[in-house]
């Protein structure tokens, strides 16, 4: 494997796609701010120093791609309330541990008693659900497309009394659109992600050229990819050409994963979905049927309403998730919000912008 | 979150099952949420566990083409 991959982080063509898109940015002649939504782009082009890379006319900021970031309080919060008042155990990504819910993260709950155990994924905390019958078990799945297919794989075949899942997933199309909607962000072309873009494929993009006469290109995770897919959206808006650019052929493929599709079709109904400090946006999540009720955590459960607080005391992480603002605009950032002491979502997975930004700070913010 | 890995099946295990070999380690993977059927050989995209995506050896080829275009001109 190491030599296919290898050419996708090669030096010379690197270098020779820096070039053409500088050569496009010079003839456009004006600022160009790119938004991908993705935190596994964020990662990857801070790793890569690709913002040091690029010309520096190219803004390239980060959206609401970081589902862990996404997610809100308030589903912190109704998980840690099935798991105090129904003694269960709750399974998850370990990226969500540290995700403050209004009064504590799952992290201090695991502290202060509660179990709460790390999962690779959902079939893992099936197998865990499997060998202890006696206690249930509630699976916390949070993720775009990419994640919430395999979840969905196991809502449509699992009939286990002791297991259910806790939905607090999001698609991501729908975002794009409201966050084009917006006035107070702008910017001129979506980097789409990549491994989100193989479950879902080309269609669900389509709108935004045609209706928004905006460009898109899909791109995947390597040096060349990213840098492939930000030459597509220069070339797009010089040519004022807005398609939806597949730069990631060799894994998305146009239809996208029929399979995964159709699993999601019959395991979800598309709902609307509580975004970290942004507020509800309509028709952004994916509740299990009600037809697989029986895995439905939120049915299982009388879960009360709950009165959620998703930013604390100077938190900006609202602004930083739509691309508004940069981690270093933010006065907890890397003081008393820094990785091994987060106090907003977005410093806490390895994906997040805040996070990422900490980590590896060698690169600037300007 | 999204993170998928790529690797290439070196076993056919079972109906739903298959073993991946990633730069030599070796992981089992599910089949469930993917129609192509797969072979020995086949280079595929793995995430939390299930095969989300089977390479498109004719599309590699077009990038490493279209490489080739960008660096010579």
């Amino acid at each position: 494997m190491s030599g296919p991959i290898q050419k996708y982080k090669d030096k010379e063509i690197v270098n020779a796609l820096i070039k053409k898109i500088r050569q496009k940015t010079e003839k456009i002649g004006k600022k160009i701010r790119i938004m991908h939504v993705c935190g596994t782009h964020e990662h990857d082009v801070v790793k890569a120093g690709l913002r040091s890379l690029i010309p520096k006319e190219i803004d390239l900021i980060a959206g609401p791609g970081c589902p862990v970031c996404v997610s809100s309080a308030q589903d912190v919060d109704e998980v840690l309330w099935v798991a105090d008042n129904h003694n269960v155990t709750i399974t998850t990504f370990g990226d969500m541990m540290r995700v403050p819910g209004s009064r504590e993260s799952l992290y201090q709950a695991q502290g202060r008693g509660v179990d709460v155990r790390v999962v690779y994924g959902v079939s893992d905390s099936i197998k865990i659900a499997e060998e202890m019958p006696e206690k249930d078990v509630v699976f916390f799945s949070v993720g775009f497309e990419t994640t919430s297919c395999v979840t969905a794989a196991e809502v449509v075949r699992t009939n286990l009394p002791n297991f259910s899942i806790y939905s607090s997933h999001k698609v991501i199309p729908p975002a794009m659109e409201l966050l084009l909607q917006r006035e107070d962000i702008e910017f001129q072309g979506y980097l789409a992600p990549g491994h989100v873009s193989t479950i879902i494929g080309i269609k669900p993009y389509e709108f935004i050229p045609e209706k928004y006469n905006f460009p898109v290109a899909i791109a995947g995770f390597e040096p060349v990819d990213i840098l492939m897919g930000i030459l597509s959206l220069v070339n797009q808006i010089d040519e004022e050409t807005p398609i939806v650019d597949n730069a990631y052929g060799r894994w998305v493929k146009h239809e996208g994963n029929t399979a995964a599709l159709r699993t999601m079709n019959e395991a979800y109904i598309l709902s609307d979905a509580r975004w970290r400090g942004l507020g509800v946006f309509p028709m952004t999540g994916h509740e299990i049927n009600d037809k697989y009720a029986h895995i439905d955590a939120k049915k299982k459960y009388d879960i009360p309403e709950l009165a959620a607080v998703d930013l604390q005391s100077g938190c900006i992480c609202d602004e930083i998730l739509i691309g508004k603002s940069k981690p270093n605009q933010c006065k907890l950032f890397n003081k008393a919000c820094r990785p091994d002491h987060p106090i907003g979502a977005c410093m806490v997975s390895h994906e997040g912008t805040c996070n990422v930004a900490a980590t590896y700070e060698e690169i600037t913010w300007d | 979150m999204c993170l998928a890995i790529p690797g290439q099946v070196c076993e056919l295990i079972s109906e739903k099952r298959v073993m991946i070999d990633i730069t030599g380690v070796k992981r089992e993977a599910d089949t469930s949420l993917l129609d192509e059927a797969l072979e020995i050989g086949d280079y595929v995209l793995v995430h939390t566990g299930f095969i989300i995506s089977k390479l498109d050896p004719e599309q590699a080829k077009e990038d490493l083409k279209l490489w080739e275009e960008i660096l010579s001109s």
